[in-house]
Formats: C-alpha cells, sequence, structure tokens
C-alpha cells in the first residue's frame, strides 16, 4: 500500500540531500571552481586578470617560503592533534561520569571555543607578554626567572600550541561526549559482572566502539589546525622571525596584502590538494570510518 | 568506603583543571571592570582595584550595540534552526543509503573544509549579489546553514542506528519519508543538540561572512562591532573585553541549555539491544 | 510531537526571514551608492510633494580614536543644510578594511566615499578630482610636502583630511625624578648619542625598566633612516636605497639600543606591543606618533607624559602620515560626492575635525592650529614635520612601500638584533629581494 506522496528508496536521499546541496553547491563551490580559475592568472583584485598559465604553480613550488611555511604546519599539527584529542577525550570521559556540577564543569571547558580566536590571541599575547606579561610576573614573585615566551622562538611556538590546544579541546570534548553517549550501558554493565577493571572498561569497549568518532575527530582537528591564522596572527603576528608563520598567513601576507590574488589562489588550491590527499589516506585506512 | 574517596579525588582534580583552565578567562572577565589606567599598570593587578561599569557604558554607547545583539540572534537562531533541518536530513541520507556519487559528494563536502574562504570572498561576494542577498541578513542566515562539520556529525550519529531497525521498518510497509519523520527523528535529539550547540556558536562567532556581505551598519553584528574596537595603532582594551564578556552569555546560556540533552545511551524506541 | 515543534520553528523561522527579506529589499534599494534608484522611486511615487531627489551616499570609514564620531557629527551638519542627501557613514574593522573596499570595487558596489591611508592602492578605481575642480587651487590648499600622497601621474586623486608626525613621547615623571631635562626648544635637540645617554641617566634613577619603545614597523623604523640622511626608495621609485651606509648606520643604531638594554627585545623580536608597555609608566620614551595623543590622554592617569623633539642625526627627519578621502568612480554620484569633500576639507569644517580628533590639519592655513589639548606637543610634531626629508614623503605615498618591505625589514632587523647576522648583510638580501619585487611589479 504506497502512499501517493512516498519518496521511495531511490528518490529518499536525493530528497534529504537536496536543500543542504544546493546551498552548498551554489554559495561554496561555484565561487571555489571561480576561485580555481583565478590561480591561472596574475590580478590585484582591482584591474585587469592577466593569463599566466600555470606560471603561480611554478612560483609556489620553487617557494621555499610557502615550503617553510607548509612544514611549520604540518609539525604545528602533528603536535598540537594528539594533544587536542588526548585532552578532549580525557575531559569527555571525565564529564559523562555521573557527578554534580556536570553541566557546570562541561561549561567550562567549552568556555574557550565559545571565545572569538582574535581576543584568545590578544588575551595569550598579554599574558605572556616578556617584559610585562602576568605570567612572567607571577614566576618572578615566585622566585623563578622570567620566560622570553614570545621572543624566542621555542617559547613563542609553545604558546601558540599550548593556546591552540587550550582553545579547541573543549569543542572535540562535546563531539566525544556525544560519541560516549551512543555506547550502550549494557557492554558496561556486561563488562562489570565479568569483573572489569575501569582501564580495561576504557581501553577493551569504549575506545574501540569510539572510533567512528575518533576519526571524525582526527579529520576535523587536522583541518581546523592546519588552517589556524586569526589566533596565531593575533598572538605572534607570526613572529619571531615567522617561527609561529603558518600556511594561511603566508596565503594571506602574499595574497592579500600584496595584492596577488592569483598567486594566493593557487597556494590554497595546493594546500587544498594535500590536505585532500592526506584525508583520502586516512579514509582509506580507516575504510570510510565506519564501524 | 573508597568510592567515596574516589569521588572526593575526582571532583579535587576537576576543579584544579578548571581552575588553571579557566584562569586566562577569568582575567578577561575581571579585566573587563578595571579602569582603563588600570589596565596596564605595573605591578599587574588580578581583582580591579576600583570596580567600575564604566567600560560597558562607554562601549554601548559606542555603537548601538542594541541592536547588533537583536541581529546577531535573529541570524544565529534562525541559521541554526535551517541547519538542524537540513544537515540532520543530508547526514541520514549519507549514512544510511546508498546512491550514486554518494562518496563523491561526501569528499566534495569535505574538500571546501580545507579551503580558507578568505581566499574565495570576490567570488563569494559576486554570487551573493547575484541572488539578491548583498547588505541582507538572509544573506548570513542560508549560505552558512550548509555547513559540512554539522553534515558529518549527522552523518556519525546515524551511522549508529542498526540497519535492521530501517529494514522493519520497511518490511512493515512504512515509507522512507515515515521512516525518517516518525522513526528516525524523535531519536536524533542528542544529535540535534550537539548541532544547536555548535551551530549557534558558530552562527554567533562569524565574522568573515557578514564582513562580506553587510554594508549596513544597522544591520551589524556582534562580531563585526566588535572588530571595530581593534584599531589602525590601538586596540581600545576597555571597550572590547566589555563586549566580549557580554558577548558569551548568549552561548553559554545555549549551552547550559542543551547540554542536558546529551542523555546517556540512545532509547530506540520499539527495538530493545 | 517532534513534527509539531519542527513545523512551529519552520513558521517562526519563515517569518523572521519573511522580516529580513522585506527590510533587505527596502534597504537594498537605497544602499546601493548609485543614486539613480532613489531618483527612479521618488519619480514613480508621484505625490510631487518631494521635488528634489535623495541621494543616497555610502561613506567607507575606519577609526582609530574618536574621528568617526567627529566625522558623523560633521554629517549631520551637512545633512540638515543639504536634506536631498544622505550619508550613511560605516565604519569597517581596520584590518581587513583595504580588502573590503577592493572586494566592494571588483564586486560592482562601491562606495561613494572612502577613507583610506594609501590612496595609490585605489588610484585607478577613484576619480580624477581635477574634472570636477580647478586642479591648481585645489592643491595650494594642503602643504605641499603631502603631495606625493595623493597626486598621481600629476592628476589629484584623493584628499587630505588629517596628517600625523612621527614623534617622541616622553615619560615626565621619570624624567623629572632622574633630574634629566628633555630639549625645550629645536636649538637644544640631542644627537643619537646624548639621547641615548639621557635614556640611561633615566633608566638609573627614574624608576623605570626600560629607556625606549619603537612601535614594530617599517614606518617607524624610517623616522631614524631619514634622520640619517637615507631613504627607502631612489626617486624614480624604480630601486630601493635601503642599504646605503646611512640604512646601515640605522640598522647599527637600533642593534646598540637593544645591545645596551635601553630598548626591551620583545617588542622587536617578540610582538610585546610598544603602547601597552608605555601604558605601565616603566618606560621612557615611546617613538611613536601624534595618533597617540588620544589614546594617552584617555587611558594615563598615573603618571604624566609629554612630547619631546626626535634627536638628529645627520640632519632632523620626522615620516609624515595621514589618511585621505577618495571618491569612487561609477557611483554615479561623483558630483555629490566632491560637494561634500569640498565642504568636509574646508578650513572651519577641516578645522573642527583635526583639533576634536586630535589630528595636525593638511591646511596651509590651519598650520598654526590651537588645540584645547596638548598644545606645546601639537607644535612640537607641526616642527617636526616642517623640518622633514622630501625622501620621507615620497618613500610612504608609493603605495606599494609598505607591502614590499614590512616583513623582510622586521625580520631582518631582528636578527641583527640577535646577533645572527649584521647589519650590511640583511640590508644588501633585503635590497636584492625588494629590487626584485620592484622589477616585477614595473613590468
Amino acid at each position: 500500500m504506497k502512499k501517493s506522496k512516498d519518496w521511495g528508496i531511490k528518490i529518499a536521499p536525493w530528497v534529504l540531500l537536496a536543500p543542504n546541496l544546493i546551498i552548498f553547491a551554489v554559495f561554496i563551490v561555484w565561487p571555489a571552481i571561480m576561485g580555481f580559475t583565478y590561480s591561472f592568472y596574475k590580478w590585484d583584485g582591482l584591474g585587469e586578470k592577466v593569463f599566466i598559465g600555470f606560471n603561480n604553480y611554478v612560483k609556489a613550488f620553487g617557494s621555499a617560503e610557502f615550503w617553510g611555511a607548509f612544514g611549520r604546519t604540518a609539525a604545528y599539527a602533528l603536535i598540537s592533534v594528539p594533544l587536542i584529542m588526548a585532552a578532549a577525550l580525557l575531559l569527555a570521559n571525565l564529564l559523562v561520569k555521573d557527578i554534580k556540577l556536570k553541566g557546570f564543569f562541561r561549561a567550562s571547558f567549552y568556555w574557550p571555543k565559545m571565545i572569538s580566536f582574535i581576543i584568545v590571541g590578544l588575551s595569550f599575547r598579554f599574558l605572556f607578554g616578556d617584559s610585562f606579561g602576568v605570567i612572567n610576573y607571577i614566576l618572578e614573585v615566585l622566585g623563578f626567572k622570567s620566560v622570553a615566551w614570545l621572543t624566542d622562538s621555542f617559547f613563542a611556538q609553545l604558546v601558540v600550541i599550548l593556546a591552540t590546544v587550550w582553545s579547541m579541546a573543549g569543542y572535540y570534548m562535546v563531539m566525544f561526549i556525544s560519541g560516549l553517549q551512543s555506547i550502550p550501558e549494557s557492554y558496561y554493565e556486561a563488562s562489570q559482572v565479568d569483573g572489569a577493571t575501569s582501564a580495561q572498561r576504557f581501553f577493551l569497549i569504549t575506545l574501540p566502539l569510539l572510533k567512528p568518532t575518533t576519526f571524525l575527530v582526527l579529520i576535523l582537528s587536522i583541518i581546523d589546525v592546519f588552517k589556524a591564522y586569526p589566533l596565531i596572527k593575533a598572538l605572534t603576528g607570526g613572529g619571531p622571525a615567522s617561527s609561529t608563520k603558518m600556511i594561511v598567513q603566508y596565503i594571506y601576507e602574499e595574497g592579500f596584502t600584496k595584492s596577488n590574488l592569483g598567486y594566493a589562489s593557487a597556494l590554497s588550491m595546493i594546500l587544498l590538494v594535500v590536505l585532500a590527499i592526506f584525508t583520502g589516506i586516512q579514509f582509506k585506512i580507516n575504510r570510510g570510518g565506519e564501524i | 568506603m573508597g568510592n567515596a574517596v574516589k569521588k572526593t579525588f575526582l571532583y579535587c582534580i576537576l576543579a584544579l583543571l578548571t581552575l588553571t583552565f579557566l584562569f586566562p578567562i577569568i582575567w578577561v572577565m575581571l579585566s573587563a571592570f578595571k579602569k582603563s589606567s588600570e589596565l596596564f599598570s605595573w605591578p599587574p593587578s588580578f581583582f580591579p582595584r576600583t570596580p567600575t561599569l564604566d567600560n560597558f557604558i562607554a562601549a554601548f554607547n559606542k555603537g548601538d550595540f542594541g541592536r547588533y545583539f537583536y541581529n546577531s540572534a535573529v541570524v544565529s537562531v534562525s541559521s541554526t534552526i535551517l541547519a538542524i533541518i537540513i544537515n540532520t536530513m543530508a547526514g541520514f541520507a549519507f549514512a544510511k543509503y546508498k546512491f550514486k556519487f554518494r562518496d563523491a559528494i561526501f569528499i566534495g563536502f569535505l574538500a571546501t573544509l580545507m579551503l580558507p574562504l578568505e581566499v574565495i570572498m570576490i567570488p563569494i561576494f559576486q554570487v551573493i549579489k547575484r541572488f539578491s542577498m548583498y547588505n541582507s541578513l538572509l544573506g548570513i542566515i542560508i549560505p552558512p546553514a550548509a555547513t559540512p562539520t554539522g553534515v558529518f556529525l549527522a552523518r556519525q550519529y546515524f551511522l549508529s542506528i542498526p540497519d535492521e531497525l530501517l529494514e522493519a521498518a520497511r518490511i512493515d510497509g512504512a515509507s522512507e519519508r515515515r521512516i525518517f519523520v516518525q522513526l528516525i527523528l524523535p531519536n536524533a535529539k542528542p544529535l540535534m543538540s550537539v548541532l544547536f550547540i555548535f551551530s549557534f556558536m558558530w552562527r554567533w562567532n562569524d565574522y568573515m561572512w557578514p564582513l562580506l556581505v553587510i554594508r549596513d551598519m544597522d544591520k551589524y553584528t556582534v562580531q563585526l562591532a566588535l572588530a571595530n574596537f581593534s584599531g589602525q595603532f590601538s586596540v581600545d582594551w576597555s571597550s572590547l573585553l566589555a563586549m566580549a564578556v557580554i558577548s558569551m552569555i548568549p552561548m553559554l546560556v545555549v549551552f547550559l541549555i542543551f547540554q542536558k540533552q546529551f542523555v546517556k545511551g540512545m532509547v530506540v524506541s520499539g527495538m530493545k539491544e | 510531537m517532534k513534527l509539531k515543534t519542527l513545523t512551529i520553528a519552520m513558521v517562526i523561522m519563515a517569518c523572521l526571514l519573511s522580516a529580513c527579506g522585506s527590510t533587505s529589499s527596502t534597504d537594498s534599494a537605497g544602499s546601493t551608492a548609485s543614486g539613480t534608484d532613489d531618483g527612479t522611486a521618488s519619480e514613480q511615487s508621484g505625490s510631487g510633494s518631494e521635488s528634489a531627489e535623495k541621494k543616497k551616499l555610502d561613506f567607507m570609514w575606519f577609526s582609530d580614536g574618536v574621528e568617526g564620531e567627529v566625522t558623523q557629527s560633521i554629517i549631520d551638519e551637512y545633512e540638515a543644510a543639504n536634506p536631498n542627501i544622505e550619508i550613511n557613514l560605516i565604519e569597517v574593522p581596520y584590518n581587513d578594511y583595504e580588502n573590503q573596499l577592493k572586494i566592494a570595487i571588483s564586486g560592482g558596489e562601491p562606495p561613494a566615499l572612502a577613507r583610506v591611508t594609501y590612496v595609490g592602492l585605489f588610484k585607478d578605481a577613484s576619480i580624477t578630482f581635477d574634472d570636477y575642480v580647478d586642479a591648481e587651487s585645489f592643491k595650494a590648499q594642503f602643504s605641499d610636502s603631502l603631495d606625493p600622497f595623493y597626486i598621481y601621474d600629476g592628476k589629484i586623486k584623493g584628499v587630505p583630511i588629517d596628517t600625523t608626525a612621527n614623534g617622541l613621547i616622553y615619560n615626565k615623571t621619570a624624567f623629572e625624578k632622574a633630574g634629566v631635562e628633555v630639549p625645550a626648544n629645536p636649538g637644544d635637540i640631542w644627537t643619537i648619542d646624548e639621547w641615548i645617554d639621557a635614556m640611561k641617566r633615566v633608566m638609573e634613577s627614574g624608576d623605570v625598566r626600560y629607556g625606549l619603545v619603537i612601535d614594530k614597523t617599517p614606518h617607524r623604523f624610517s623616522t631614524l633612516l631619514y634622520g640619517q640622511g637615507g631613504r627607502i626608495l631612489s626617486e624614480d621609485l624604480q630601486t630601493t636605497e635601503i642599504n646605503s651606509e646611512a640604512g646601515i648606520r640605522t640598522v647599527d643604531i637600533m642593534k646598540r639600543l637593544h645591545d645596551e638594554n635601553i630598548c626591551p627585545a620583545s617588542v622587536w623580536v617578540g610582538s610585546e606591543n610598544p603602547n601597552d608597555m608605555f601604558r605601565t609608566g616603566q618606560v621612557a620614551m615611546h617613538l611613536a606618533g601624534s595618533w597617540m595623543m588620544t589614546n594617552y590622554r584617555d587611558n594615563i592617569t598615573d603618571f604624566e607624559w609629554g612630547v619631546t623633539y626626535l634627536p638628529v642625526g645627520v640632519t632632523r627627519s620626522s615620516v609624515p602620515g595621514g589618511k585621505y578621502v577618495i571618491a569612487l568612480d561609477n557611483t554615479s554620484v561623483e558630483q555629490e560626492a566632491v560637494d561634500f569633500i569640498e565642504y568636509y576639507i574646508s578650513k572651519e569644517v577641516n578645522q573642527k575635525y583635526c583639533s576634536e580628533s586630535l589630528f595636525l590639519s593638511p591646511r596651509n592655513d590651519l598650520a598654526d592650529m590651537e588645540f584645547s589639548f596638548g598644545s606645546e606637543s601639537w607644535q612640537i610634531f607641526a616642527n617636526e614635520l616642517a623640518n622633514s626629508s622630501p625622501d620621507a614623503a615620497r618613500d610612504w605615498g608609493y603605495a606599494q612601500t609598505s607591502a614590499l618591505i614590512k616583513e623582510p625589514l622586521l625580520n631582518g632587523v631582528a636578527e641583527v638584533i640577535q646577533g645572527k647576522t649584521s647589519s650590511k648583510d640583511m640590508l644588501d638580501s633585503l635590497a636584492e629581494k625588494v629590487n626584485a619585487e620592484l622589477a616585477e611589479i614595473n613590468s
């Protein structure tokens, strides 16, 4: 007894997908394609576009600065992402248990993500200021030597990683909490009957069943960290001496500050391709992120 | 006995973690109540020496903030409702149906996440203009609602629904539409709560979209107005901090309301695990 | 039940959207910079009581202090006197301003007017004032030294509205405590050595941690460069001359200031903010400029501060700066825009603008303008400008200068300060890079 307004199993997915897909195609995909075409031109955004073929790409591949920024971003992601994931998972695990004021604690850790990156950057910059920062002041009062937080490359990179993990952990914590909720209680109950310790429960039940969420968090956090720009720009401006200048800042400076939109477009396409390949590999390893 | 000790220990750890974690935020919030001459005094003060509401009053006078908050609220709520509807639908389509180009489209969604939007601002501007959404709140409500992240979260959530459930419903003669509306949606409360929290936050904190789309100041959102406190040579810290503190409140409220929906386990009506 | 909630939500949203939709459709008709839309509409209304068409002008603006508010009050006065003109002042955040203006122009929605720092960047999109006014008499209103900032290929492409000068702000309380005197008139100006010596003495007994902070920008760096007789670009703007002997001396001075702990490394090597540092009262001097007057007036109450003369190197020099207003092309309200600009930069109105916003005026007849706050300081700034090298205006009037040298210079000086390279090597490699990019621009 088929209703006349039935979607039918063949049409259903398209009906469901259509609204999102249409908006997405019109407002993101179409501009992205247009942006892609810019990469073959020399253009300052105002004047005439001059066709130069692959010149922008050749320039990019030959630019030591570009690859420097790329390498720095990769290293930054390599360190930050595991830290973010570990922190997020730990906090999520703590905050699904039956404790009072759960909501308060969850809100506390999620809070940093609610603040705009620029304010986070500016605040950390002030807190970690070498001469007049609050952190150094506390250190000196406690009898320690002040640290050249933002003047020394090593420490500056440390502060950037700290600020990144701090502002993003809560966001992924929420995703993990959501993922943890979907693990049936019965599994835990059964294991308790069998006498499993909490560590065993975590590693043998929780983690494996959390794989889809973990996979999602991994992909999203890598992309987020790779695209980090406002936070770092407000914190260190890319210094000292470009040691914290990441790829998006480089694209921004080369493309916009120097009015070289075609080049910026080419750089973005390269970034996109690299990230896409990397994500594709992850998908293959995880076989599509399904259980 | 051991349990009580464990619990107290847990609370202590949590409290300590929270305090350290919140230190920068607490400092920011306290600074909003300091006189501007005290902000950079040396040695630095943690608590305001002479707490004042001057910054808040001055900030409100520097712009039509009542209006900006209204705009931000309208945009955030509308776009979130739209996003929840379309992302949930799309996520379910990806999770539980096989169709042509499914994986290609999915990868396409993913790919655009990797593009810094700043690079395609000019083409986006032209598209927005073409659809008469330039300088309209619609231009910052509709386009950002089709967010890939929302779709992924939905897909992830729906993947864990057993296929047998759907099969059983189909055998019983339910149409696809009925399955979605009457079986899937009622069980998607935890997902929709997460989507509400995230989407509201994304839209509330959106800067690039309003910057690009909005021309008239009476349609400015809070984030756009806040950015005006960073001038060419100096940052108007006092006003920026004050407004930033107030700006956090709606997001906090939304979070506290919806996080209660993170209910343990998924209650799937009519099917026992 | 879920469906009901959904339906209700969608109905609410539909109402909101239609509300937004109707507001936007009326507004988008009115917000386009072209006046013809409004003209057509009022003609169609046909009532005849409003015989004049109302022209709407978008004025893109960015503020650092109160200049936006001051301009708004000037606009209000203008609108009252010209009821058929509506000027919409739009404040856009500074950091994204240039980009947004470019996008608006290339997207076909140029504002009628825009405040800019570098007219050169937009000279192809702005009108040529020569077509609307008498060029010679128009130019004659303003100081000649500003010409490179708004005159391109012999045509007037923008109009100066305010002028700034780089200068030396100092902590009066600290200097008095240390018993050190600052130069009271141009005859007493310090040499570089005397300047460094003075700062050292204040550091010893003035209860401050550092002697000097310098804003981390090429613009401020160039103050010392011109003082050494150097310059950034050649006279024909085709190559750079920053790696001259004068340039090397300038970088050496920077290094010396840091080696002797007068300047904190955290500013030029790190990213600590000099304004915030000076506000702590722990730094004796701040090499910045006249734009800091409002900020410090409003925010510093714990100690007294003032302005004194920059030291002399081989010669004296400050660096002019300031803002300009351009009128964009293809807005169909170009004439109205020019009319407003003529009002805005007229002697009376410009005086009001500059004195309330605390800027120097670019007008020749306002060179000795009175200020309600800090009159001595303004005299010093004006004197500094009057004794500046013409190279400064030429360098900074060229729109690409900042983009070209900013990053390599700032990084390079940081490396010299850290002892990683010598002044000469750094400047030579900087010059090589900049010359290559200049060649590309001019090709």
